[in-house]
């Protein structure tokens, strides 16, 4: 188990190393003047100049990206010339956006979307499931960005149940101080979460249906019938405990899929987020912002992947003699 | 204890109650408003000579005086329009020396006085190459700048013109020398200053939420006067629709440009908001590159031949496209000025819209239709270009299309390259375009913005077409050295109209600016070059206030 994890690591710094590095070249070989920042205005082309002279942007690619690595390696992620400011600076202000947007997405995620899941299973081909099934359709088929659109229109702008965007009340709470501002940055929340949340739940619900399904017809769950254990406890003990393999493996994608719809999310509500950073640093070619945010979401989305391979192990002692006898984990 | 099923609906009751509830404050005197601004842009930094960009100079508009600064008449000639600010009054001793004489009230933040030390600072900091500033190339006719005694500035010139307290005034905000000094120059761009500055304005920093918001409160002590209001705070978003979104539903105060006739026509809908059209000072063009794609050393086959520009020109008509695209909050511009200048007027002579005109242009250039498949062509070359326009602007690109549209009914093939904002200023920087639709803003003078962009000294710098013409720079050069505004604009006019004949570019909008403004705020004043310059006076009446005016933290 130990030369595995190991191994895992390995492999895993190696992924990150290779995005980080794909990212470095693919931004730079972009088109693109990386010096307009947040203005909007066609810059002066010789202020661009001296810009880019000042932070070694006119050097050739090779010479910037070792210098980008020595930087890394003394855990230096560069200076954002958008905003004028270190990268760790903007990094220090925006993960705990994301994370509190991701986390609030990922709780709703797997509690709708396994409690949908178990309901379903439970009720299969009977009318709650089709309905149910449909619905759940309907909604993973929808685009998140379009979702976000139609959640804001109706419930901020039109009902005004929501804030339009922002993660807080700017005059009220500009810091989260009390307890009233918690719940102010729940209700921010609210919105962007359940856009985030709902799509991936409706995904949830789908697998966790098909897993309960699968495990349905085993022997030991028909065995735990014929000895009259009641169904609840089938369904609760026997049933779903087996059936959580597959959503431990689903938590090991939820992180791709969080991250990624974040970047959309986050410009949409106006959230101030990592995704709102990369994808403002994206058009602006702000490229320490671009390469670290990279890092960032790469070594997320790895780590996400790993941890979901130990719990699959820890909940299957079936892989866990896979793993120490160096065999792959199924993740998918 | 009840079961745990049942205790989450009451937690989540008790967390909708406590957001449901307003939080009252206390406030209710006449110096309690609150103004939340809709930004669409988070400004870089705040340090003044690093900050050009829109965001950035209005919120240093409340943080950082001028010496003085242009009036409401936005005259830039002499200095009798001119309202003072840190300089209590000046005075010329000679005609290339410019005395200003601080008013000894003023004062930094940190209850350090503003003296001649902090202008002479200031215009070694703006002039320096380590600062990097885009404000230094304005100042390059300001020879020194002195301090006399603690309360004296000392300006001298290099040369005498009529623009010269302008340059001396508008550019640079003085910076506090005490706080800046010991802070290598190369380094002020991290500098924590820039994001916590001390200023000597009617407002002070509070605090910065990044990609939040900036709030800056009222100083109470402030030696013009107390400000109207106590609190002002900018939240960032994204993009227009959500600020405008936000100013709709109460949630901000002001959004100062509302940009599109649909935005105007919700804001009008809403019942809180009060409008405020007032001057733009942009225009849009579709830049005609004189040069090669690509290659600066050789004229363009088709845009270097003036009168095939010029027929390109008469092909366009620019009052149906403002008409179609912006309604009433655009006009055509008499040529590459916004209505912001005082120079703008309607007669200034045009090439008309004359579709018959231009195809005889063109047919006598040999651009005719030979094989007849819709499109001229000249020694087999057809007759075509490419429109380089940002994705980040929808009008923009509408306006690519409506071009495209219209040259198509001339026989002229038009493609759009739709691309992201850095790779235009990738393309036009470096001349790798046909055409590109540019928007540029000017200042309140008609000299540097027009010498920036249509001179030969613009030429690797904002004169991205490389237009040339020795008699219009003589002009331009006669219009900047005339002594009064009345022989200014006479060289102006005449500039103008030999820029429009050699159709450099078709000068297709510019927009008329609308203020979306909270009915509760009372002296909305703006200024047109820059709208937040006299926030300060704006107020909210002690029976107008609501929640947010009054919260007390």
């Amino acid at each position: 188990m130990t030369a595995w994890l190991v191994r895992r690591l390995v492999a895993s710094v190696a992924i990150v190393f290779a995005v980080v590095t794909f990212v470095f070249i693919l931004i730079h070989a972009a088109p693109g003047e990386p010096c307009i920042g947040q203005t909007g205005e066609i810059p002066d082309p010789v202020v661009c100049a001296e810009l880019k002279q000042q932070f070694g942007l006119d050097q050739p690619l090779p010479v910037q990206y070792w210098r980008y690595l020595v930087a890394l390696a003394h855990g230096n992620l560069g200076y954002s010339f958008s905003h004028h400011r270190w990268v760790r600076d903007d990094l220090a202000d925006t993960i705990p956006f994301t994370l509190q947007l991701a986390g609030a997405a990922l709780l709703l995620d797997f509690l709708l979307g396994l409690g949908l899941g178990i309901y379903q299973a439970g009720r299969v081909n009977r009318v709650p499931d089709v309905l149910l099934g449909n619905a759940t359709l309907f909604i993973y088929s929808l685009p998140t960005f379009w979702l976000a659109l139609i959640l804001l229109l109706v419930f901020a702008e039109k009902l005004g149940l929501f804030p339009v965007g922002g993660p807080n009340d700017p005059i009220l709470c500009p810091v989260v101080d009390s307890l009233y501002c918690v719940a102010d940055r729940i209700w921010h929340l609210a919105l962007p979460a359940t856009t985030l949340g709902l799509v991936g739940a409706a995904g949830t619900a789908r697998f966790q249906r098909a897993a309960m399904l699968e495990v349905a017809t085993q022997d030991y769950v028909r065995t735990a019938r014929a000895k009259g254990v009641p169904e609840r406890r089938v369904v609760l003990r026997h049933q779903l405990r087996n059936a959580l393999l597959s959503f431990i493996t689903r938590f090991g994608l939820a992180f791709p899929f969080l991250l990624t719809g974040a970047v959309l999310i986050e410009t949409i509500f106006a959230w101030p987020g990592m995704g709102r950073l990369a994808a403002e640093a994206i058009l602006a070619r702000d490229y320490s912002v671009v390469t670290a945010t990279a890092l960032i979401a790469s070594t997320v989305v790895v780590l996400g992947n790993l941890l979901a391979d130990i719990l699959l192990g820890v909940a299957d002692p079936r892989l866990r003699v896979r793993h120490g006898s160096d065999a792959d984990v199924v993740t998918a | 204890m009840p079961p745990r099923s049942r205790v989450a609906p009451f937690i989540l009751l008790a967390v909708a109650t406590l957001a449901g509830c307003e939080r009252r404050g206390g406030c209710t005197g006449s110096n309690c408003g609150t103004i939340v601004m809709a930004s669409i842009a988070e400004p870089a930094t705040l340090l003044p000579p690093s900050s050009e960009d829109v965001v950035a100079t209005d919120i240093d508009e409340q943080l950082f005086l001028k010496l003085a600064d242009v009036g409401m008449s936005t005259n830039t000639v002499g200095d009798e329009d001119f309202q003072p600010l840190l300089a209590q009054r000046w005075e010329w001793d000679g005609p290339l020396t410019l005395v200003f004489h601080l008013d000894p009230r003023a004062r930094w933040q940190d209850g350090q006085p503003v003296t001649a030390a902090d202008v002479e600072f200031t215009f070694d900091a703006y002039t320096d190459s380590a600062v990097a500033s885009p404000f230094r190339p304005k100042l390059r006719r300001v020879a020194s700048v002195t301090q006399r005694d603690s309360l004296t500035a000392v300006f001298r010139f290099r040369e005498r013109y009529p623009e010269m307290f302008y340059d001396a005034v508008y550019h640079m905000r003085i910076l506090p020398a005490h706080l800046l000094r010991s802070i290598p120059r190369e380094q002020w761009k991290t500098a924590p200053f820039g994001r916590q500055p001390v200023g000597d304005g009617p407002f002070r920093f509070v605090r910065w939420q990044s990609a939040q918001s900036i709030e800056l409160a009222a100083d109470s002590t402030f030696f013009l006067g107390r400000p109207g209001v106590r609190r002002l705070i900018w939240r960032f978003t994204p993009n227009l629709q959500v600020g405008v979104t936000q100013v709709i539903a109460d949630e901000a105060d002001v959004r100062e440009q509302l940009v599109t006739p649909e935005n105007v026509a919700r804001a009008r809908a809403a019942p809180q908001l009060t409008l405020y059209p007032f001057r733009g000072n942009v225009y849009t063009y579709l830049c005609f590159n004189l040069r090669a794609n690509g290659d600066t050393s050789q004229p363009h086959p088709i845009f270097g031949d003036r009168e095939v520009r010029r027929a390109l020109t008469m092909a366009v008509d620019r009052a149906k496209l403002v008409k179609s695209a912006l309604g009433d909050l655009g006009k055509v511009p008499p040529g590459p000025i916004s209505s912001l200048l005082w120079i703008w007027d309607p007669e200034i002579r045009q090439l008309p819209y004359d579709t018959a005109h231009a195809a005889r242009i063109l047919n006598a250039r040999g651009w005719r239709d030979h094989d007849g498949d819709g499109v001229r062509d000249k020694n087999g070359q057809p007759l075509a270009f490419r429109i380089l326009v940002p994705t980040t602007s929808v009008l923009r690109q509408q306006y690519a299309r409506l071009l495209q549209e219209q040259y198509r009914a001339i026989g002229v093939h038009v493609d759009i390259d739709a691309v992201e904002f850095a790779v235009v200023v990738q393309r036009v920087g470096s001349g790798n375009f046909d055409t590109a639709v540019l928007s540029r803003g000017n200042d309140p003078s008609p000299g540097s913005g027009i010498t920036q962009s249509w001179t030969h000294g613009g030429f690797g710098g904002s004169n991205f077409g490389r237009y040339y013409n020795p008699e219009f720079e003589r002009l331009v050069d006669r219009a900047i050295a005339s002594p009064t505004r009345d022989q200014a604009r006479r060289f102006w006019q005449a500039a103008l109209e030999t820029i429009n004949a050699d159709a450099p570019g078709v000068f297709l909008y510019s927009l008329e600016n609308i203020a979306a403004v909270h009915k509760r705020i009372e002296n909305v004043q703006i200024r047109p070059d820059s709208w937040a310059a006299l926030l300060r006076t704006w107020r909210i009446p002690p029976d107008r206030l609501i929640d947010r005016d009054r919260v007390e933290r």
